[in-house]
């Protein structure tokens, strides 16, 4: 029944935008709705002085973010956030970098495959879970603390638990699997051949690594740790479970605004600070990652 | 660079000892799901109560099925709006094309804590509401870029001219679509949509900040518990939810091949 | 396209169970964790006795309460509110008043209890006085011997790292302005405040947020004594089998009263009147505080009719003694901010 399509489609013209637009339109739309708006009403609400609904009084103000510059403990929190946010994010490249290296180079086929899964596996197994299932290794007591007493006879309490230590250890346990695979990625475009020819050439092994090796793999290794940094910077649930007293930080503070104490607008404008923060880390690294995508 | 034998082994054994630290905790958490102490006293008196008990909980019970109902509806929408989306930005040409594959990052870039009290805040104030359809709301927004990235890795190998070549055989433009595109698109639309699975079913944050009272999930039932003081019955549910995860994770392995994406 | 669905699998659900009743209502209340309206047997018995099924939501504190209130307009039909929060929970409009002449066990109320002015905001009444008692804090029997007498020993450098301290703005404030001799609900010396909050620094533990995170954090060792409410010890003590002793130091203690009230809009009044009548009654109570432990009930029967040798007995007869019991009062606006900074400020400081 169908005739043979004898006009040939131009590969670029106003009926392709309109196709386009037609196929795209409900996607980007969803996201208009669910990101874009709802970022722009959080901008809206943190100038407010307080909740904008039915029998609250509310006027637009700076207050909200003069509060930041005039309270010392919100720049204290900031702070404290960011440097977790750094520290998971090297802790984070220690462990994980050497682990895509033996992963990349030095295994192949169906087990490099398979490993490869095990790795990536818990990233997409629930976080909260993985959180909750570090409280049963650190607490007071526990696994960890009686295997240590078992191989190393009278070793003490550890009190990991309730610790900045603890947050961090469940953090780079969250987050490990994205550094491994990101600097999977770019290790694997390095040619074999030019580490061949410089090792030929003289250069020892370490030079090989520092001169050759991690220049090659830089873009990989900044994009798993500005991928790490930024939701770290964000995180409230880890530090509630495993930090304690030690697991006050800018984002159970936010979370507190809009919980509990009903102060949105000031949950608001704590969270664009943040946002700015990694408006700024992007803005910084963006030359090295558009490289590495 | 060739490395020597010795050097081999230390990093096998290395990579088996960060093997170790990402299982342990979960092994430890699951084990202790067979424990009978509720305060999880050490040696292991082994049990099945726990999960005997999950099963006539049915707070949990109900939050299980209402992530499963979220999950489902996010994959389905996600994976045809996505799908959607990654034909147009392979297929055609047009101005700011570079702006909106850049304008699908946001919902992975921006930590989930400023997504989600940022949708608590518009949800609320502008009466669309919380809910379990305001939970697919966000966790569509957060899959499609999953889906849009997995979907289009797997275009980025299709050859037009296979198009081209059905057409001039006689196909319809439908029957192009249906015989020659979508059948090579396939596996990717597959594991993108087991990718928007596994992101709602884990997915916190949002759903926390979006659940209404009785209306909850299991991820923010269970954060619920953790706060009020946790009994082995959440190990429980935790466990089937990882083996539930890992068991979709493997499968989704069968048709996104993670070692080869570059 | 969901939520329909869902509502009406629940409500299918709902109508399923009760079919024997005519007026058969899911009711939603709101309370702390294992605060006496969730025990089972509680529940079962007014289930069978109205048919009306109950579901609880939980808060960990009462900031966190009033936000739900806020945020699900219509959602729960009865609230436990510490008094000191309901008139600000009424002047928002969140509850709604309640005419006591509609609650029959609301007879025996103590007189003074029943119309406290906390409870009530323009002549009307906002909560039904359920129970009282009062903040301290409790010890570890194994680990201490002799029972202290002041709250000062929680800052003596002997329990350093031991003590277990709940996180909360208001709390800490309070204790802190008991300590210094300071009005509970308006200090005004925030400096001494400060100070004292700061050094609880080499002292805490770490933060308890919620009743079983106590036990917990008890049995297993933790702490040598955490701050507590005198309800809550009675449970632990008695119904858990902690070994351990609830102080009342000379100071004075943080009394409190809790109310039962309903949330404006409340979807089933009628089955909420009945719950809180249910609540008030002396039989609900003389088995909740013999079985499991509470606080003191605002039912002069009930107390009447607690045993010699009770928890609440002894507690009423040491309160007699301390200097002074201040309680939880309504704190200004103002007020409130400027404890909720200097607590987020002293967590700050317990980062560093």
């Amino acid at each position: 029944m169908a005739l043979p399509d004898t006009v040939s489609v131009p590969r670029r013209g106003p009926s392709d935008a309109r196709s386009a637009a037609w196929l795209m339109g409900p996607a980007y739309l969803w996201l208009i709705i669910t990101v874009l708006l709802p970022l722009a009403a959080m901008f809206y609400f943190s100038f407010l002085s307080d909740v904008p609904i039915a029998g609250r009084n509310w006027y637009t103000t700076f207050s909200n973010y003069e509060a930041f510059f005039q309270q010392e403990f919100y720049r204290t929190l900031m702070w404290r956030s960011l440097r977790l946010g750094a520290e998971v994010a090297l802790w984070c490249f220690v462990i994980g970098f050497p682990c895509a290296y033996v992963l990349a180079k030095t295994i192949k086929g169906r087990w490099r495959e398979a490993l490869f899964l095990l790795v990536i596996i818990p990233f997409w197994s629930n976080a909260l879970i993985r959180i909750f299932s570090w409280t049963m290794v650190l607490r007071g007591n526990g696994i960890l603390e009686r295997f240590l007493a078992w191989l190393i006879p009278g070793f003490g309490s550890l009190d990991l638990m309730f610790t900045y230590p603890a947050v961090v250890i469940g953090l780079v346990h969250s987050y490990l699997p994205y550094m491994i695979l990101t600097c999977y990625i770019s290790l694997q475009t390095i040619d074999d051949s030019l580490v061949d020819a410089a090792r030929s050439l003289g250069a020892s092994r370490l030079t090989v690594l520092r001169k050759v090796i991690l220049p090659l793999a830089m873009p990989g290794i900044v994009a798993g740790a500005v991928l790490i940094f930024v939701p770290v910077i964000g995180s409230f649930m880890e530090p509630r479970i495993l930090g304690g007293r030690e697991g006050t930080f800018l984002g159970t503070v936010i979370e507190d605004q809009f919980t509990a104490v009903f102060n949105w607008p000031l949950g608001a404008a704590l969270s664009f600070l943040l946002l700015a923060c990694v408006l700024i880390i992007f803005a910084v690294f963006q030359p090295i990652l558009r490289r590495a995508s | 660079m060739k490395a020597t034998p010795t050097l081999l082994v230390v990093g096998r054994l290395y990579l088996a000892l960060v093997l170790a630290f990402l299982y342990l905790p979960i092994v430890v958490m699951a084990t202790m799901s067979f424990n009978t102490s509720q305060f999880y006293q050490l040696p292991i008196d082994w049990t099945f109560d726990w999960y005997v008990q999950l099963s006539s909980n049915q707070r949990l019970l109900a939050a299980t099925r209402n992530s499963i109902l979220v999950a489902m509806a996010t994959t389905l929408i996600a994976t045809v709006l996505g799908t959607a989306a990654s034909i147009a930005l392979f297929r055609y040409e047009f101005r700011f094309k570079k702006l909106f594959q850049a304008a699908l990052f946001p919902p992975i870039a921006i930590p989930w804590l400023i997504t989600g009290t940022a949708m608590l805040l518009f949800f609320f104030w502008s009466g669309i509401g919380r809910g379990l359809h305001a939970m697919v709301l966000g966790h569509v927004a957060l899959a499609l870029p999953y889906v849009i990235i997995v979907v289009s890795a797997r275009l980025r190998g299709f050859d037009a001219d296979l198009e081209a070549a059905a057409r001039s055989l006689g196909a319809t433009p439908w029957q192009v679509v249906r015989y020659v595109t979508l059948p090579y698109m396939a596996p990717g639309i597959i594991a993108g949509a087991l990718f928007a699975f596994a992101v709602s079913f884990d997915q916190f944050v949002i759903s926390y900040f979006l659940s209404v009272p009785g209306i909850s999930t299991l991820p923010v039932e269970i954060y619920s518990a953790i706060r009020q003081g946790f009994t082995p019955e959440i190990n429980a549910i935790s466990t089937l939810v990882i083996a539930f995860s890992i068991t979709l994770l493997v499968i989704v392995s069968r048709f996104y091949r993670f070692g080869d994406s570059r | 396209m969901i939520t329909p669905s869902y509502r009406l699998l629940t409500v299918t659900g709902a109508l399923m169970l009760g079919a024997t009743f005519a007026h058969a209502d899911t009711l939603r209340v709101l309370n702390w964790q294992g605060y006496g309206t969730d025990e089972r047997w509680a529940i079962e018995q007014f289930e069978q006795a109205t048919g009306h099924r109950v579901v609880h939501e939980y808060f960990n504190s009462e900031q966190e309460m009033l936000t739900k209130l806020r945020t699900n307009p219509g959602a729960y039909d009865v609230i436990v509110i510490n008094a000191a929060y309901t008139q600000q929970a009424a002047e928002e409009g969140l509850i709604q008043p309640i005419d006591l002449a509609d609650i029959p066990n609301a007879e025996s109320l103590d007189a003074e209890l029943a119309g406290h002015p906390h409870l009530s905001l323009d002549g009307e009444v906002y909560g039904a006085a359920w129970v009282w008692g009062v903040t301290s804090f409790a010890i570890n029997t194994q680990a201490i011997s002799e029972p202290p007498n002041s709250l000062q020993v929680l800052w003596d450098p002997q329990y350093a790292g031991r003590i277990g301290w709940r996180d909360d703005a208001v709390e800490s404030v309070q204790f802190a302005a008991l300590l210094t001799g300071q009005d509970i609900n308006a200090p005004d010396d925030f400096d001494e405040i400060r100070e004292r909050l700061y050094a609880l620094k080499p002292q805490i533990r770490t933060f308890w947020g919620s009743e079983n995170e106590w036990n917990q954090y008890m049995a297993s060792g933790e702490f040598d004594m955490a701050t507590y409410w005198s309800g809550s010890a009675a449970r632990s003590g008695g119904h858990f089998g902690l070994p351990i002793e609830f102080v009342t130091p000379r100071e004075g203690a943080i009394a409190w009263l809790d109310g039962l009230s309903m949330q404006t809009d409340a979807p089933h009044p009628e089955a909420a009147r009945e719950f809180i009548d249910w609540m008030i009654a002396p039989d609900f109570y003389t088995y909740w505080d013999g079985e499991v432990g509470a606080p003191i009930s605002a039912n002069v029967e009930a107390v009447a009719a607690l045993p010699d040798g009770a928890f609440n007995k002894a507690l009423m007869e040491d309160l007699e003694q301390v200097e002074r019991l201040p309680f939880m009062g309504p704190i200004e606006e103002t007020m409130r901010r400027q404890m909720l900074e200097v607590w987020q400020e002293t967590k700050t400081y317990f980062q560093e």
